[in-house]
């Protein structure tokens, strides 16, 4: 109270106002769009006269100024393209209101809109097992994550990402798997859900591939052959699936490149609709080699039991041939110690 | 437009949507410059992860251009419609697409007429 008084006071006088203590914390951010709504964490945190903040684990520069705060989000729309969302907010009656603009070269598929700031407290989970039945075909639903595209990388990730050039590092454009780290928070392809005794089994139809979730109590093999689909482990906590995933292929987190290592952890929430239908999914990485906090994205799905989940053969010689017409082979190829 | 082709456009242009997602169109095409070319196509590459069909077309002064002509993964296509009979070698067919970066022969498909008018899009 005492310190809004004085921001008050200073405003009024013309002075840039102390910034409000009352910022520093976690927000669970939403933002109302001209499309789906997106939705995220912003923590922020003062240290000594300097604020910073992170998005879903990202730096996000921040300014605050008595009750104002103003955040800027990389994000990238569904084509790759960037651009800046500015978060302008007022802080009032304990939560955050206010308006964001988008600040790109391209033309962005986003128009400007709203958004709210609450005080974020992750959700207590019981320890009651409550399961929910995900058998079924669910296909991607728009909107929830707000695709922050920089993360915290440590100083050993920045050193390899300098030297990533998209596109050709990718793995997926040579169909090799891009990994459960991408697939999962990509939510561009159906998935199905076989559920059958201790084990949930997904069949995503992007590069074929068999995930297989071990749902009874069982400690995680000495060794199991590292993949892009890893090995998981679920557990339900009440309502809720929890699943974690060791032994993944060292990746990419999608295809701007920041690196996924093989000591890395993927950590799943995934919650379901009161009617069954929507099924929500936060997803965490874990990978203290490579960030220093971990990134998070957000996807939802809808059940679509007309869809069928389609054979996916991928066929890498058009991924060469445009390399060997463009006279880029050699340059591939010098690269192939990076692809991890 | 036959309600046969407002439903192929529409499915097209959901389809583009979805199916982009898979590598970034930033890093290899322009958002803001375009072209046009008719020409012949003499390859389909209607395969995972987008579909290409090859398209040799001659400009106005007479040169043969190669254009690499891309589209959405085939599984969000096929789901859709759109198939790899859809158009074939051989077929004249007009593009307008998005060009690729640094003078490249490549265009992202926008929309496609087919010799008969149908128009197909991808337009997001």
């Amino acid at each position: 109270m005492r310190a809004l008084t004085l921001t008050a006071l200073l405003s009024l006088l013309g002075h840039q106002a102390l910034a409000n203590p009352a910022f520093e914390g976690d927000w669970f951010i939403d933002i109302a769009t001209d499309g789906a709504p997106l939705m995220g964490v912003l923590e922020v945190e003062r240290h000594g006269d300097e604020w910073k903040a992170w998005a879903e684990g990202g730096p996000a520069p921040v300014t605050i100024d008595g009750d104002r705060i103003v955040v800027d989000v990389d994000s990238r729309d569904i084509r790759g393209f960037t651009f800046i969302m500015r978060l302008d907010g007022i802080f009032e009656n304990g939560q955050i209101t206010g308006s964001y603009t988008i600040h790109a070269d391209a033309t962005p598929l986003l128009g400007p809109g709203t958004w709210v700031g609450a005080p974020y407290d992750p959700p207590a989970r019981s320890n009651e097992s409550d399961p929910f039945d995900l058998s079924g075909i669910w296909k991607p639903g728009p909107g929830v994550d707000i695709r922050k595209y920089s993360m915290d990388l440590t100083a050993a990730a920045k050193e390899w990402h300098a030297g990533y050039v998209m596109h050709y590092d990718q793995p997926g454009v040579r169909c090799i798997s891009p990994g459960i780290v991408a697939m999962v928070a990509w939510g561009a392809y159906p998935f199905e859900v076989l559920d059958t005794q201790n084990r949930l089994t997904f069949l995503y139809e992007v590069d074929s591939e068999v995930r297989r979730i071990h749902l009874e109590e069982r400690e995680r093999p000495e060794f199991y052959p590292p993949s892009g689909m890893g090995f998981s482990l679920g557990r339900w906590e009440g309502d809720a699936l929890v699943v974690e995933t060791t032994n993944m292929m060292p990746n990419v987190r999608d295809f701007r490149g920041e690196p996924v290592s093989g000591n890395a952890m993927m950590h799943e929430v995934y919650t379901l609709s009161e009617d069954g239908q929507r099924l929500d999914g936060v997803i965490t990485l874990h990978d203290p080699e490579n960030y220093e906090r971990p990134p998070i994205r957000r996807r939802h799905w809808v059940r679509d039991p007309g869809i069928e989940i389609y054979p996916y053969e991928c066929d890498p010689d058009s991924f060469y041939r445009q390399m060997y017409n463009e006279g880029k082979l050699d340059m591939y190829f010098e690269r192939s110690k990076r692809r991890m | 437009m036959t309600l046969n082709r407002i439903l192929i456009v529409a499915i097209a242009m959901i389809a583009a949507l979805v199916a982009r997602a898979h590598h970034s169109f930033a890093v290899e095409f322009l958002e803001d410059q375009t072209d046009t070319i008719e020409g012949t196509v003499t390859e389909v590459w209607f395969k995972n992860p987008h579909v290409r069909y090859y398209i040799q077309a001659q400009t106005e002064d007479g040169e043969i251009v190669n254009w690499d002509v891309r589209g959405a993964s085939p599984t969000s296509l096929i789901r859709r419609g759109w198939t790899p009979r859809t158009i074939q070698e051989g077929d004249r067919i007009t593009v307008h697409g998005h060009l690729g970066r640094d003078g490249r022969k490549l265009l992202s498909i926008i929309w496609i007429e087919l010799a008969g008018g149908t128009k197909l899009s991808e337009d997001y």
